[in-house]
C-alpha cells in the first residue's frame, strides 16, 4: 500500500536520480512527532500529577467529570488556599482543549500550570486550570487512523436509522489518515480549484462553473443506507454545549446547556466558587488579540422596547412607540401587587426579550487596549509574524457564556494559526516564470531564459540548494528532462508558483495550508489524491488535508511558542480588580454623632466588574461594613454593596453614625473576588 | 411587661392558628384516598406507599431522587404487566407542585391514581386506558416547597421555588430577611398602618378592602407590605426570603440565564429536582403525553413559551387543539391558552423541555379560579368588570370572594385585620387571605377539581396512539417474486410521534422491518395512493422504512419480495409499542 508521499522532496529527489517515475517515500506525519511535544489525555492527567508531586503544599488535583468515553476531566488547583473549601483570594479558572481538536491548547495549560508555580504567580490568588476539556474528542489525535473530530464519545444515533455510531470513517488506503474521496459524477457540485488543482472548491454556476466531482469522507457505507460515514461514534461537542445563544437539534451542540457531562462540572464548579475572577480558554479564539466580536441582532435593547399589543392596553402603552427599561418598570409597578419588586429581569422575562448578544461597548474598550498592549508583546517577544486571525467565538461555547452570563473578564488564546501566505509577486518582479509556461517551452526557450532567471524561479518554487540553476539547464541540455515534464512536476508539487492562474477560486486559509504543506511541512500536510477501487462508489481518488494540520504546529514548534505565549495569560490575571480601602474620615456632628466617610479604590487596571456583569448582576458585590460595639447606623447601610468600581477608580462612602466616642469602628471590606481589606476608624482620636 | 403580653397574645392566637380552614389531624392514609383534605408531603409518601401496598402488582415506586434539604421525590408507575412492560406502551407522564405552594396539583395526581387503580377491571374505559398505556407520577416534585408550605407561615404565594440561597438584596448574606408570621396565625399577611398621607382608603362596602385614593383625597392607609420584621437591620423588610430558584425556569429548553428570566437558577438543571425528573423521563422515551399541574387561573397551557420559538407545527397544533378544546369543556371555565401569547413569556420551563427532548404533547394545568368562589344570585351578572387586570382582581370581585368567605366557608379563608405592635413601625394591623386560600380550593371544593382535572388527563390518556398492523394484501407477481403489502393504523387521535420531533430527528421514527430466512426484498416504499397504485420506492435497504403514523390515520406500505417461505412484518415505534405479522410466500 502506497504512503503520502512528500511531493517537494520526492520531486527533487526524482530529479537527481534522473528518472521520472513517483517512488514511495517514507514521511512520518508531523503529529506523530517522535519527540513528544504532543501528549494524550491520560499523559496530560500524569503530567498534572507530576506538578501537584513537585508542589504538594500549593496543589490539588479535582476530577471534574468522567466523559461519556470514560475519561477524566481534570483540574489542577494552584494556590495558598488549596486546604480551604471558601477561598479568601480571587481565583483565575482556565479551560483548555474544550474543542478536543487543537491539542497545542492543553500542552499550553500544562506549560501555565508549571509557570503558574515558577513564577509564584500563585501566591495572591488561586489558579484552576482544566488542561483538557474535552479529553474523549481531544484522544484522536493520539490514534490511528488520524480523525479530527470535536465530538465526544456519547453515542448518538445520527443518521435515524435503527442502529446507533454503525456507520464510521475507515481508512480506506491505510495512510494512517482520515481525509476526503472525490469521484467524478456529472451530478457532482465540487471541481478543483484552479490554481491548485489539490483543492477543492463548490462549483459557482454563476460563473459559470460545473461540478465535476461529488466529495465523501474517506470510509464505507457501512450500513448500506447509501451515506458514507454519517453515524460515526461521537456525541456533543464540549465546546457548543455552553448556554449562551445554546441552539435547539443542531448536530453537536447536545440536548441541552450542560447536557454533557464534562460541561454540566463545569458550571456546578464554576457557579459553586464565586472567587473566580477571570477565565481564559486555551483553544481556536483569541480575546487576547481581538476582542469578542459584536454587531448580532438584539432583541433585548433595553432604550428601545416594544410593548405587545396584548400587554400595551393594561399598561396604557402606545404599542407603535418604543420605551426605556425605566419607563416600562414604571408603568408596570402599579399593576404589581404590593410588595413584589419590578426589576429590569421581570420586565425581560415578561416582555419576552431575550438576552444581551453583544458585548458591551465599556467593555470593548479594555479588550481593544490590552490586545494592542499583547500585539506589541507579541512584536517584542519576535512572534508578530502575520499568521491567520483567530476564529471567532462559537454560539454557545465557553468564551461566550463566560464572557456573558458570569460576567467576568473573559480572555482566550489560540498558540498558533498558519502563516499568512505570502502575497503573489506580479511576474515582473519575480522570474516571470510559472510551471505553465515551462510546460509550453521548448528546451532551447528554456536553456535560454538564462542562469539568473531560472535561479530565481527555483528560488521561487522552493526547490532545495543543489538544484542550481546549473544543473537544471544540464539536465534539459543533456535530454533527461523536458521543459514540459518539468512543468508538469512542478505543477503537481502544487506549489502557488505553479501555474499561471496561480491559486485563484483558493480560499486564503487554503492557500496558507498549502503554503505550510509545501514550504514547512515538505509535503507531509496534505495527502496527494490518489486512485483508489471503492467497493461502493468505484474509482475514486482519496486525498486531501492532513487532519489537524491548520492548528497544529510540527512538535518542535512547540515550546518557544508556548514560551512566548502562555506568560501573556500571567499578565492579564494581575490586572484583575483589587479593592482596597484608601482613606477614610471621622466628623463629628456632636451629640456622638459622626460622619464616617470611607474612600475605596480599585487599584487594578480590569474593571470591577466587567459591564457585562454590572448588567447581568451575576458577579457578587463587594460588601463595605462596620462593626463596633453600641453602634447605630442613621443613615446608610451597616452592610453596603459595592456594586461597581472602575478600573483605577475611586468611590466614596459616608455613613451617619451614633457611636460613644471612644469607640473604634471596624470598617470591613469583603470581596468574593476582589480581595479583602479592612481598616479601623478611630472616633475619638483621628480626624 | 408589653413583651409579656405580647408573648402571651402570640401563644393564644397560636393555640388557635388556622392556615385556612381546619385540616383533619391523624388522618389514616387508606386505599382509597379520601379527597376532602390536604395531603401534607409525609402523607403524599404514605398515600403513594399505600396505593402500592393496595396493588402491588399494577404499580411500581421509585425515588427518583433528593431534594436540597434531602427529601425524597417519589414516583409512582401504574402498569398492567399482563399486557406488556412499561416500555413498550405509550407514557402519559403527570406531575404537580413544582411550585411549593400550588399544592392541590399533587392531589390531582393522587387523586387520578387512585382513581385508576380502584376502577380498573370494573370501568371498562379505565381498564382499557390502563391495560393499554403506561401511567407515570411524580405526584409532588418540589418537596421540600411542598413540605415548608405545610409547615410554615406562609402567603398562598410564597414558598414556590427551590431552596437553593439567593443574596435578594446583594448585602453579601443569603435569605438572612424572612417574613414572620408576627401573630402566629400561621399565614403570611399584609402589615397596614393608619396613615392619613398614605396612598390608600377603606372600601365602604368592606371594610377588609383598600382601595387607591383618588386624586384630591386624603389617605387612610400606608400598605407597609409583607408580615415579618427587618431581620438583617438594613432598613427594609423581607426582601431576601428563601431562594430564589424557580424550578420551573430551570430546564434546558430555551433556557435564559437569571438576568433574562427571573428564577431561571444559575444554570439548567441546577435544581435537584429538575435534574431528577429530567433523568427520570430520559430513561422513559415511551412517553407522549404529559400533564403538569399547578394553580392558579383555570387554563392548560401549551407551548410555545417564547415568541422567539416560532409557531408549532400545523400538524402537533391540529392534536394539541383536539385534546385542549376537550379539556376546556371537561373543566368549566377553564381555557385553552398559549403559554407566550396568551400568558407571557417564560423561558426554560418544563413544558417545553418535555416538548422539545420528550416529544411529548404537553399542557400545563392551571388549577383553580378564584372566580369559582362566588356568592351571588341566580340572575346576578358576571362578578368581572374592566377594572380587574393580568395582575390583580377587581373590588368588585374582592368583596365577593370575602362574602365567599363569610356565608360558604364561614370565614375559614381569611384572617381578620387585627392591631399589632410592630417593633419598627409601631401599631400596625395585620390582616388578609390565609396561607390555604386564594389560590387552591376549600375541600369542600377540592373534589369537583380533582375529579374534573383528573378527567381531563384520562381524555388525552384515552387517545394516545394505538396501532394495529396487517399485510393485506400478497399478490404473485411472478414465480418467484411477491407483492407484499402492509398496513399500519393508528386508530386513536394522538400520532405516534410529534411531528416536531420528526422534524428535529429527536429520535429514529417508527420503523417497519420485513425479514425471513429464505426471501429478499427486492424493492418496497410507501404506498401514495392505493387506488392508482402508487408507491414511492425507497433507494437503499428497502426491507426497513421509517415513518410516523398520523392520529386517526394509516399508512401502507408495498414491498416486492424475492424467494419463498415465512415472511415476518414487524412495527417498532418507540412511543406507540409494537406489532408482528407472519405471513407464507
Amino acid at each position: 500500500m502506497e504512503k503520502p508521499i512528500s511531493r517537494g522532496s520526492l520531486f527533487w529527489y526524482g530529479m537527481t536520480m534522473l528518472t521520472l517515475f513517483f517512488m514511495s517515500a517514507d514521511v512520518s506525519a508531523q503529529n506523530k512527532d517522535g519527540d513528544k511535544h504532543y501528549h494524550t489525555p491520560s499523559e496530560i492527567n500524569n503530567k498534572l500529577e507530576e506538578i501537584r508531586k513537585s508542589s504538594k503544599k500549593s496543589t490539588k488535583i479535582h476530577t471534574l467529570a468522567t466523559s461519556p468515553g470514560g475519561r477524566s476531566v481534570q483540574m489542577i488547583e494552584i494556590g495558598p488556599e488549596v486546604d480551604n473549601e471558601k477561598k479568601q483570594l480571587p481565583a483565575i479558572f482556565v479551560a483548555a482543549n474544550l474543542e478536543g481538536t487543537i491539542p497545542i491548547s492543553s500542552e499550553a495549560a500544562i506549560h501555565l500550570a508549571e509557570l503558574v508555580i515558577s513564577e509564584q504567580a500563585a501566591q495572591d490568588k488561586t489558579w484552576y486550570i482544566v488542561p483538557n476539556g474535552n479529553p474523549d474528542a481531544a484522544a484522536h489525535y493520539f490514534k490511528n487512523p488520524l480523525l479530527k473530530d470535536s465530538r465526544n464519545d456519547l453515542s448518538h444515533n445520527d443518521d435515524m436509522d435503527e442502529n446507533t455510531d454503525e456507520d464510521g470513517f475507515e481508512d480506506l488506503n491505510e495512510d494512517g489518515f482520515i481525509t476526503k474521496m472525490r469521484v467524478k459524477d456529472p451530478t457532482g457540485e465540487w471541481r478543483p480549484v484552479e490554481g491548485d488543482s489539490r483543492l477543492m472548491k463548490k462549483a459557482d454556476p454563476t460563473k459559470g462553473e460545473k461540478g465535476i466531482y461529488k466529495l465523501y469522507t474517506e470510509g464505507i457505507d457501512d450500513d448500506g443506507d447509501g451515506k458514507y460515514n454519517e453515524d460515526g461514534k461521537g456525541g456533543v461537542n464540549v465546546n457548543r454545549n455552553f448556554p449562551h445563544l445554546f441552539k435547539d437539534f443542531t448536530e453537536t451542540g447536545g440536548a441541552w446547556p450542560g447536557s454533557t457531562p464534562e460541561v454540566y462540572a463545569i458550571f456546578d464548579f464554576v457557579y459553586s466558587h464565586p472567587e473566580i475572577a477571570m477565565t481564559f480558554s486555551y483553544g481556536a479564539t483569541n480575546f487576547s488579540k481581538v476582542a469578542p466580536k459584536g454587531g448580532r441582532k438584539s432583541s433585548a435593547d433595553f432604550e428601545n422596547l416594544k410593548i405587545p399589543e396584548s400587554f400595551a392596553d393594561q399598561l396604557g402603552a402606545d404599542p407603535d412607540k418604543t420605551y426605556t427599561m425605566d419607563e416600562v418598570i414604571r408603568m408596570v409597578e402599579p399593576l404589581a401587587p404590593a410588595g413584589f419588586e419590578v426589576t429590569e429581569s421581570v420586565v425581560a422575562s415578561f416582555l419576552g426579550l431575550g438576552a444581551v448578544v453583544n458585548p458591551q461597548s465599556e467593555d470593548l474598550k479594555f479588550y481593544n487596549e490590552l490586545a494592542d498592549q499583547y500585539k506589541e508583546y507579541l512584536k517584542e517577544k519576535g512572534l508578530d509574524a502575520e499568521r491567520l486571525g483567530p476564529e471567532a467565538a462559537k454560539d454557545a461555547s465557553f468564551e461566550l457564556w463566560s464572557y456573558y452570563h458570569l460576567g467576568i473578564p473573559t480572555f482566550s488564546m489560540d498558540f498558533w494559526r498558519l502563516p499568512k501566505p505570502k502575497k503573489e509577486k506580479k511576474d515582473e518582479e519575480g522570474s516571470g516564470l510559472t510551471a505553465d509556461k515551462i510546460e509550453k517551452m521548448s528546451s532551447e526557450e528554456f536553456v535560454a531564459l538564462g542562469e539568473e532567471k531560472i535561479g530565481m524561479f527555483l528560488e521561487e518554487i522552493g526547490a532545495p540548494d543543489q538544484f542550481t540553476a546549473k544543473r537544471v539547464i544540464g539536465m534539459i541540455e543533456g535530454g533527461q528532462m523536458t521543459p514540459k515534464r518539468m512543468g508538469t512536476m512542478i505543477k503537481k508539487m502544487g506549489n502557488a508558483k505553479g501555474s499561471d492562474s496561480s491559486s485563484d477560486g483558493a480560499s486564503e486559509k487554503d492557500k496558507a495550508l498549502m503554503a505550510f504543506n509545501d514550504n514547512v511541512l515538505d509535503g507531509s500536510g496534505f495527502v496527494e489524491w490518489e486512485s483508489y477501487n471503492h467497493p461502493t462508489l468505484g474509482e475514486v481518488e482519496i486525498g486531501g488535508e492532513v487532519p489537524f494540520v491548520r492548528n497544529t504546529p510540527p512538535g518542535n514548534m512547540v515550546d518557544s511558542l508556548l514560551k512566548a505565549q502562555v506568560p501573556w495569560t500571567i499578565t492579564l490575571s494581575e490586572k484583575i480588580a483589587k479593592l482596597q480601602i484608601l482613606n477614610h474620615e471621622v466628623q463629628s456632628k456632636g451629640s456622638n454623632v459622626f460622619k464616617i466617610t470611607v474612600w475605596v479604590e480599585n487599584e487594578n487596571y480590569l474593571p470591577f466588574p466587567t459591564a457585562m456583569g454590572k448588567k447581568n448582576k451575576q458577579p457578587r458585590p463587594a460588601i463595605l461594613s462596620l462593626q463596633a460595639k453600641g453602634l447605630k447606623v442613621l443613615d446608610g447601610k451597616q452592610r453596603t454593596p459595592i456594586n461597581s468600581i472602575g478600573g483605577h477608580e475611586v468611590k466614596k462612602y459616608s455613613w451617619l453614625v451614633r457611636s460613644p466616642e471612644s469607640n473604634t469602628i471596624d470598617v470591613n471590606l469583603e470581596s468574593t473576588h476582589a480581595w479583602n481589606d479592612r481598616t479601623q476608624v478611630n472616633l475619638g482620636g483621628s480626624k | 411587661m408589653k413583651l409579656l403580653k405580647t408573648t402571651i397574645t402570640t401563644v393564644l392566637l397560636l393555640l388557635l392558628a388556622q392556615a385556612g380552614f381546619a385540616q383533619p389531624s391523624n388522618i389514616e392514609i387508606d386505599v382509597p384516598l379520601r379527597f376532602d383534605h390536604y395531603y401534607d408531603y409525609s402523607q403524599v409518601v404514605e398515600a403513594v406507599k399505600a396505593l402500592h401496598e393496595a396493588h402491588p402488582k399494577m404499580t411500581d415506586t421509585e425515588v427518583i431522587g433528593e431534594s436540597e434539604e434531602g427529601r425524597d421525590i417519589w414516583s409512582l408507575t401504574i402498569n398492567n404487566p399482563n399486557t406488556g412492560k412499561p416500555l413498550t406502551k405509550p407514557g402519559v407522564y403527570v406531575d404537580g407542585n413544582i411550585h411549593g405552594n400550588e399544592i392541590q396539583a399533587t392531589e390531582v395526581n393522587l387523586y387520578l391514581m387512585n382513581y385508576l387503580l380502584t376502577n380498573y377491571g370494573s370501568n371498562k374505559k379505565v381498564t382499557n386506558m390502563v391495560d393499554r398505556n403506561v401511567f407515570y407520577f411524580v405526584p409532588s416534585i418540589n418537596v421540600d416547597g411542598r413540605y415548608h408550605f405545610f409547615n410554615d407561615p406562609n402567603t398562598p404565594s410564597s414558598n414556590r421555588g427551590l431552596r437553593i440561597p439567593k443574596d435578594d438584596d446583594r448585602d453579601g448574606l443569603f435569605d438572612e430577611d424572612f417574613p414572620e408570621d408576627l401573630n402566629g396565625d400561621g399565614s403570611i399577611n399584609r402589615m397596614r398602618k393608619k396613615d392619613p398621607f398614605g396612598k390608600w382608603k377603606t372600601d365602604p362596602k368592606d371594610p377588609r378592602i383598600m382601595v387607591r385614593t383618588e386624586p384630591g383625597e386624603m389617605g387612610e392607609w400606608t400598605i407597609l407590605g409583607q408580615e415579618g420584621i427587618d431581620n438583617d437591620g438594613d432598613g427594609r423588610v423581607n426582601e431576601d426570603s428563601e431562594g430564589y430558584v424557580d424550578p420551573n425556569r430551570n430546564w434546558g429548553s430555551s433556557w435564559a440565564p437569571p438576568y433574562v428570566q427571573r428564577g431561571a437558577g444559575n444554570y439548567p438543571y441546577s435544581g435537584n429536582v429538575t435534574k431528577a425528573v429530567t433523568e427520570f423521563m430520559m430513561e422513559r422515551p415511551n412517553i407522549i403525553m404529559v400533564f403538569a399541574f399547578h394553580n392558579t387561573g383555570g387554563m392548560f397551557l401549551r407551548g410555545p413559551g417564547t415568541k422567539e420559538e416560532g409557531p408549532l407545527n400545523p400538524q402537533d397544533v391540529n392534536v394539541y387543539d383536539l385534546l385542549g378544546k376537550n379539556a376546556e369543556k371537561i373543566v368549566p371555565d377553564y381555557r385553552y391558552l398559549i403559554s407566550w401569547k396568551d400568558l407571557y413569556s417564560t423561558y426554560g420551563d418544563f413544558t417545553e423541555f418535555t416538548y422539545n427532548q420528550v416529544g411529548a404533547f404537553s399542557f400545563v394545568g392551571e388549577l383553580f379560579m378564584s372566580e369559582q368562589e362566588t356568592y351571588k344570585a341566580h340572575d346576578e351578572k358576571e362578578s368581572g368588570d374592566n377594572e380587574s387586570s393580568a395582575f390583580s382582581e377587581s373590588t368588585k370581585q374582592k368583596r365577593e370572594r370575602l362574602q365567599f368567605n363569610d356565608h360558604v366557608v364561614q370565614g375559614s379563608l381569611y384572617n381578620e385585620w387585627k392591631t399589632y405592635d410592630h417593633p419598627k413601625y409601631g401599631e400596625v394591623e395585620i390582616g388578609g387571605w390565609a396561607k390555604m386560600s386564594s389560590r387552591l380550593p376549600h375541600p369542600f371544593m377540592l373534589q369537583n377539581l380533582v375529579h374534573r382535572n383528573a378527567s381531563a388527563v384520562m381524555y388525552a390518556a384515552a387517545q394516545t396512539p394505538e396501532v394495529s398492523m396487517e399485510i393485506f394484501d400478497t399478490e404473485k407477481v411472478d414465480n418467484n417474486l411477491h407483492k407484499v403489502r402492509v398496513r399500519v393504523v393508528n386508530h386513536n387521535a394522538i400520532p405516534t410521534m410529534t411531528y416536531h420531533s420528526v422534524k428535529n430527528k429527536l429520535f429514529p421514527k417508527d420503523r417497519l422491518k420485513v425479514s425471513g430466512n429464505d426471501i429478499k426484498v427486492i424493492a418496497g416504499g410507501e404506498i401514495t395512493n392505493l387506488y392508482r397504485d402508487q408507491v414511492r420506492y425507497k433507494d437503499h435497504k428497502p426491507e426497513i422504512q421509517f415513518f410516523r403514523v398520523p392520529g386517526n390515520e394509516a399508512v401502507e406500505y408495498e414491498f416486492l419480495v424475492e424467494g419463498d417461505g415465512r415472511v415476518n412484518v414487524e412495527y417498532k415505534s418507540r412511543k406507540a409499542g409494537k406489532c408482528s405479522q407472519q405471513t407464507s410466500l
